[in-house]
């Protein structure tokens, strides 16, 4: 298991928000949202700030560190 | 949802498919080296590359390129520089090494072109790898 989860697909899917319209609010592509919602890419602190704010919750509402997880 | 190309991943596969056109011949038709040749195929590989990126960059509405974008990017350059490095201290070296043991008999007026080839060789493979690490790094999600 990844070392940095996410809820953004719930969070998203609560907020209707498109994996695009993230992606345009965020300032990235689609296909690095897809690749943070799978847990295969860990975002910078800016971008993970970022979506979280795009999506009105604390960051570690967002994203959660497990120390034993794969790095 | 399964993820579509992105702009940067289509100017990969342009790259690598520019590179396979010019290089492949050069590669496995292997003739006579000669300075026009590498010349002409250097000409060539920066045409097709205009005309490719310029197709790709019109024909695709998002070019946003992020963070991600440039992580792969170094894996690739990273993946690139180790590739020219060892090809370049192999190359040289069995040059060097065939040349001391006297099993190259060639004129040392075309020791030069031997060497041109030699890193030509290295900076096209290099070149390639960096293509294809980048586009692997792509397709597992990183």
């Amino acid at each position: 298991m990844a070392a940095i989860r996410n809820q953004i697909r719930e969070l998203r899917a609560r907020r209707e928000i498109t994996q695009q319209e993230l992606a345009d609010r965020v300032g990235v592509t689609r296909q690095t949202v897809i690749a943070i919602e799978q847990d295969k890419y860990s975002p910078s602190l800016e971008t993970a700030f970022k979506v979280a704010i795009e999506l009105g919750v604390p960051l570690e509402e967002c994203f959660q560190y497990d120390p034993r997880g794969k790095r | 949802m399964a993820p579509s190309l992105s702009y940067r991943e289509k100017t990969l596969y342009a790259s690598l498919v520019a590179e396979l056109v010019v290089y492949g011949p050069y590669f496995f038709l292997h003739q006579q080296n000669s300075l026009n040749k590498v010349a002409g195929m250097i000409v060539a590989i920066i045409v097709l590359q205009i005309v490719l990126q310029s197709a790709i960059a019109i024909f695709t509405r998002n070019r946003v390129t992020d963070e991600r974008d440039h992580l792969i990017e170094l894996r690739g350059y990273r993946a690139g520089y180790f590739t020219i490095a060892t090809l370049m201290v192999i190359g040289l070296g069995a040059l060097w090494f065939h040349a001391a043991a006297g099993q190259l008999h060639i004129d040392s007026r075309m020791m030069g072109l031997h060497f041109l080839s030699v890193f030509f060789g290295a900076l096209v493979i290099s070149d390639i790898t960096k293509t294809v690490t980048q586009l692997v790094a792509y397709r597992r999600a990183l």
